[in-house]
Formats: structure tokens, C-alpha cells, sequence
């Protein structure tokens, strides 16, 4: 979804050819989400398909490489909605850590606060990491980038905060069930 | 390498009998120049207890706190308020200036007390203010000034006359991420002139400017985390 609408605004600013937009849309993104130019290309046919662009010099026999693309209309409008509208979080993805903290209370047998302290640590870690690249960054030359370092270290924070109270929530039932 | 701060085995207990707390069991801990530290863990967990020994606001019941090669627990009252005005800022969560004194005025009373002439001590705090990026507002009152500036004027009056050792309880707990960031980027460029800092803190977005984080829990360290040196940070767009 994201690159779709990426190549599209790139492509609403001034025609381009596919390598011009995997490098853009790289630029755009901080340097850190890297695109293959075949996932480019996909993507370029499908909006083509769609009606959001069209090429340049319309000679469908071009190969790939040479093909410069504009957008249309249509393209536009669409894009347009994209930027007016909120993004709805989709339906919570089946994630390995929710499903295995819930295994491991209903398991009984296992160690739940270990577990939480080995994955509060490895969180910080890479909190750390992330950190370390913020603190070197240029606020302003490398904006982008920190706007999607911030996007990854609240991810990982709010993960560290949902450990938190689901070990508070622990300790405080079985306090009350040593009384 | 310098070690700044050490513990050896040091435990705080209150009370006696069947009343008696450990606050701190005792904890073995050393941080070296250059370094910052973190604290976390629960509510209760002996985070200030360890940060109040640190700063010879208390003493240890057992063990031994050396402090910029002191041992805190065997100082007389005189020479442990001096290492406090010389060597050790402390910052708390909240109430930390005096209301009645303009920034500069509060930035300049460590100093003050340490019997620094009057001219010198407020020379000494407004360099310190300036390397808070607040030289502009040294003439302020704590109550004409937000939440974060007067945070960073504590900071300011920590450090001011050269302190090493920075010491802050929760510093950050009622800014804002960004306003907060700005004060981790203080404590961080303050360890990386050669100081130290030990900052207790929920927040782990704070605790991730550290060089260690270690956890507390029911007065025990549990556990540590370390930057690593080499992060990768590739994502792919889906
Ligand atoms: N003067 C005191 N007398 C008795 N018990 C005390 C005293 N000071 C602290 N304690 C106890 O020692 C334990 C550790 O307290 P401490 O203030 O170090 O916790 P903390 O980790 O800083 O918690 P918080 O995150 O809530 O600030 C607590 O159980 C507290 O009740
Ligand atoms: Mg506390």
C-alpha cells in the first residue's frame, strides 16, 4: 500500500523513470526502506492497469528501463483522498510475542517474569540501537530520517510498556494469592 | 579507565524486627567516566534508595558506597556536604527550584553555599544556564518558565562549577517525548565530556540514551542491558 501511494506522489510531482523513483522513494523514507526495482516495476503496471499513470512516450514495446511514467487524473484524485484520510489500523496482527506471553501464563509451568525480563532486555537493546543512530543524526538535514527512527523506537517503547503491566498484572495476582 | 562511582555490597534496610524493609539488598555496581547509566523497575523497587546512597543523601546499612573515591558511608556530615556541592548534582522529579529566586540565582547557590565569591558564582551560572540553552532567560522566576526549561535549569544548577557526577530521579516524568529528548540530550553530551550520569526512569525511550540500563525489582538487580555496538537497522516496505 505504502509504496503504491510513495510512487504515485513522486509521480505527481514530475514524471520519472522506475530507477529515478526507487531512489526517490528511498531518499524520501530516511535511507532505510530499501525497494527492489522489480517491486517498483510491479507496482508502476499495476497503477498503469489502474489508469493512475500512464507512459510518457506510450511505446508499449519499450522495455522497463526506458519507460518514463506521469500520472493521470485519475491518479490524483486518488492520491489525494490518500493524504485526506486517516489511516484505519487494520484488524491487530497475530504477533509472535502476544501469542507466546499468553501460551506461557496459561502454561503454568514457566517462568513468566524471566521471560518478560529476557524480552524487556532485548527491547532496550534495540532501543539502544535505535537511539544511537538519533544521536548522531542532523535534525534538520536528516529529518526523514529521525521522523522514521521515532515511528520504530515508539513501536518498540509501547511494547516495553504492554511487558510492564502485563508483569505488574502478574505479581499483583499472585501477591494476593499468597496472602 | 576511572571509576566514579562504586558499590560494594551496599544495602539500605529500615527498621528492625519484624517491621524491618530492604530497600536495597545488597547491590555491587561500579560506573566508570564517560558513562551513563540507567535505572529501572517497578514502583518500590529501590531505585531512589540507590540514587539517594549514590548522592550521600543516605547512607548504606551494610556494605560500602565510594563516591569520586570517598566512601560516603564513613564521611563526616562536613566533607559529605562538600562532596555534594563540589562533585554530586542531584535532580528530582519535581520541586526543584526555589520560587523566590530568579534561574541564575538557583543555578548559582551551590555555589554560594561552597563560598564562592558572589560575582564568580553567577558568572559560574550563567555558563551553565548557556550550556542548557538558556542563557536568554537567567533573569526569569521558576513560575514564569515551563516545565522543561525549569528541568533544564536544574540541570544547569547540577552541573554548574564543573560537577561530575549527575544524579536525576525521573527528570523528564511531565515533558512532552520531544522537550524530554532535549534533556536526554544533555545528560548524554555531559557523559560524553568525561562526566557521569545515573538517571532513574520509567520511560524506556529515555533509558535507551544510556550506555547500561540495569533493572531493579524488590531491591535486587536482576538484570542488564547493554548498547550494542553494531545495531542494524534495515526495514523493507511492505
Ligand atoms: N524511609 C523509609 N522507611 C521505610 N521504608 C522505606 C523508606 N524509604 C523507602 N522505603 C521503602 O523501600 C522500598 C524502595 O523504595 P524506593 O523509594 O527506593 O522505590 P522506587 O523504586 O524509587 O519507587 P518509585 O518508582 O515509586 O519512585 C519501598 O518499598 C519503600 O516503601
Ligand atoms: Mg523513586
Amino acid at each position: 500500500m505504502s509504496v503504491r501511494y510513495g510512487l504515485l506522489a513522486l509521480l505527481d510531482e514530475a514524471p520519472s523513470h522506475g530507477y529515478q523513483l526507487k531512489t526517490a522513494f528511498e531518499r524520501r523514507t530516511g535511507g532505510n526502506w530499501a525497494l527492489n526495482i522489480g517491486q517498483v516495476y510491479t507496482t508502476i503496471q499495476r497503477l498503469e492497469r489502474d489508469g493512475l499513470v500512464e507512459s510518457l512516450d506510450g511505446d508499449p514495446a519499450a522495455d522497463d528501463e526506458r519507460r518514463a511514467y506521469r500520472i493521470t487524473q485519475a491518479g490524483r484524485s486518488q492520491l489525494a483522498a490518500w493524504f485526506d484520510n486517516p489511516v484505519v489500523p487494520e484488524a491487530p496482527a497475530r504477533d509472535e510475542l502476544t501469542i507466546k506471553v499468553l501460551l506461557a501464563v496459561a502454561a503454568g509451568d514457566i517462568d513468566v517474569s524471566v521471560l518478560l525480563q529476557r524480552q524487556r532486555r532485548a527491547s532496550i537493546e534495540q532501543l539502544q540501537a535505535y537511539t544511537r543512530r538519533k544521536a548522531k543524526a542532523d535534525p534538520k538535514r536528516d529529518m526523514a530520517f529521525l521522523i522514521l527512527l521515532d515511528a520504530l523506537i515508539f513501536r518498540t517503547e509501547a511494547e516495553i510498556r504492554w511487558l510492564d503491566a502485563c508483569d505488574a498484572r502478574i505479581r499483583s495476582v499472585s501477591k494476593e494469592a499468597a496472602r | 579507565m576511572t571509576v566514579l562511582v562504586q558499590l560494594d555490597g551496599a544495602a539500605r534496610r529500615f527498621g528492625s524486627g519484624h517491621t524491618e524493609v530492604t530497600a536495597l539488598h545488597p547491590t555491587s555496581l561500579t560506573v566508570e567516566a564517560s558513562e551513563l547509566l540507567a535505572v529501572m523497575g517497578p514502583s518500590g523497587s529501590g531505585k531512589t534508595t540507590l540514587l539517594s546512597l549514590v548522592g550521600g543523601l543516605d547512607r548504606p546499612t551494610e556494605g560500602r558506597v565510594v563516591v569520586a573515591g570517598q566512601d560516603v558511608g564513613s564521611l563526616k556530615a562536613r566533607d559529605l556536604a562538600i562532596l555534594r556541592r563540589r562533585t554530586v548534582g542531584y535532580v528530582f522529579q519535581d520541586l526543584n527550584l526555589l520560587a523566590g529566586l530568579t534561574a541564575r540565582e538557583n543555578v548559582a547557590i551551590p555555589l554560594e553555599l561552597d563560598g564562592r565569591p558572589i560575582g564568580e558564582a553567577r558568572a559560574a551560572a550563567d555558563a551553565a544556564l548557556d550550556s542548557v540553552g538558556l542563557a536568554n532567560l537567567a533573569d526569569r522566576f521558576p513560575d514564569d518558565l515551563s516545565g522543561g526549561e525549569q528541568q533544564r535549569v536544574a540541570i544547569a544548577r547540577a552541573l554548574v562549577g564543573g560537577r561530575q557526577i549527575l544524579l536525576a530521579d525521573e527528570p523528564t516524568g511531565a515533558l512532552d517525548s520531544i522537550t524530554g529528548e532535549s534533556v536526554m540530550r544533555l545528560l548524554r553530551a555531559h557523559c560524553d565530556g568525561g562526566g557521569t550520569a545515573i538517571l532513574v526512569t520509567h520511560d524506556a525511550a529515555h533509558a535507551a540514551w544510556a550506555d547500561r540500563v540495569v533493572f531493579l525489582r524488590d531491591g535486587r538487580m536482576v538484570d542488564e542491558a547493554r548498547a550494542a555496538s553494531s545495531p542494524d537497522l534495515t526495514t523493507t516496505a511492505a
